[in-house]
């Protein structure tokens, strides 16, 4: 059984120490199979969903929440991505004093380092979700290419995978 | 640059910005572009060097950025109502239609079209994501090089530890993340006077 206060600040954790919309999937990858509320595959699903859908990045999470635990898991996890961006009154606040300390841009340029990294493991996440083998993988290469042009619109390339797929799959 | 209009009403707030998450497809690009056109070319209500003193505290700002973005801007136009305004206009619309399509997903999902369709979809989300993650990864390599060799060799080796603590020993990412910044203030601190992020984000755009 899913305690929702537990799930929603698993979200809302990961939120917290994530930046750009995605880094926030290898903690909860973590957290939820971990707990046995997610299964594998619905990273993948979501991540989708979330590419396909409107608005900002990061609400892949909506799906997330949906596909584990319903309207309510879709709601908490809306709350949980929101918290986090009511620090930036906070920062605005302080940050002019500090922003020229060198620690801080050392320790600013080490979390642009790890948030890197935690893209990286959301790739890796992600190209091993079940049902991803090397005809998957050639795919993942053709979308990086077209998207590395920047001159195909995202949904084409979903588009254009969503029908290698069939073809390949069905 | 003069702010050349009267300030919005929370009404016409709102829908300027579910205009702006509807838009949206495909990532936060667009969005930021939707946002430039909608507040500093249309309306004039923000110049262009106040949107990127904005955007530079929203780098540090945990979470995703536009919507840290999306705070700051509905502060500085309708105060603690336009943040409220700003964020629902915003997230609800786009979160509603994002769960609206979980929800028909979820009911097609055992169909063998969709499995295959599928298939396909999820791995090329990968290689965009990878995309993603070059993406923040140009500037930082760019100011490592200009470095010198040895902190783009560091910044390199440090990328590929982070990923592989999480993936291969399973560190919680909140340790890794904390790790990083600890690190990052022990070897990285620099002595430029110039803010890295600012340098990062010029590059960026």
């Amino acid at each position: 059984m899913i305690n929702p206060l537990i799930y929603f600040l698993l979200f809302l954790k990961a939120s917290l120490f994530s930046t750009g919309g995605f880094s926030n999937l290898p903690s909860l990858h973590q957290d939820l199979t971990g707990n046995g509320w997610a299964k594998e595959n619905v990273f993948g699903q979501s991540i989708a969903i979330g590419q396909i859908g409107p608005g900002p990045n990061g609400l892949w999470v909506i799906s997330l929440g949906y596909l584990t635990y319903g309207y309510l898991g879709a709601f908490l996890a809306l709350i949980a991505i929101t918290i986090p961006a009511l620090l930036v009154l906070v920062i605005s606040a302080g940050y002019t004093r500090i922003e020229h300390r060198a620690w801080v841009q050392g320790a600013m340029h080490g979390v642009s380092l790890v948030v890197v990294g935690l893209l990286l493991t959301v790739v890796w996440t992600i190209l091993r979700q079940p049902g991803v083998d090397w005809k998957g993988l050639l795919i993942a290469v053709g979308a990086f290419g077209l998207a590395s042009s920047r001159k195909v619109n995202i949904l084409i390339i979903l588009g254009l995978a969503g029908l290698a797929g069939y073809l390949l799959y069905r | 640059m003069k702010l050349q209009e009267p300030g919005p009403g929370k009404w016409q707030l709102f829908r300027i910005w579910a205009s702006i998450g509807l838009q949206s497809f495909g990532g936060g690009a667009s969005t930021t572009l939707l946002i430039q056109r909608a507040f500093i070319d249309k309306h004039k209500w923000l110049s262009i060097e106040e949107f990127m003193r904005l955007w530079n505290l929203c780098i540090l700002t945990p979470g995703i950025n536009l919507v840290a973005l999306t705070v700051l801007i509905g502060r500085k136009l309708g105060g603690a109502w336009g943040i409220a305004v700003s964020l629902a206009g915003l997230l609800l619309p786009s979160a509603t239609i994002t769960c609206l399509i979980t929800v028909g997903f979820s009911s097609i999902q055992h169909l063998s079209v969709v499995q295959a369709i599928l298939r396909g979809v999820v791995p090329a989300t990968g290689g965009i994501m990878l995309l993603v993650g070059l993406n923040f990864a140009l500037p930082l390599i760019r100011r490592s090089y200009k470095e010198g060799i040895l902190y783009l060799l560091a910044s390199g080796v440090l990328i590929i530890a982070y990923a592989l603590a999480v993936i291969l020993l399973k560190l919680s990412v909140i340790v890794v993340v904390l790790g990083a910044a600890f690190l990052g203030a022990l070897f990285f601190s620099s002595k430029s006077d110039v803010p890295l992020l600012q340098q990062e984000q010029r590059e960026q755009q």
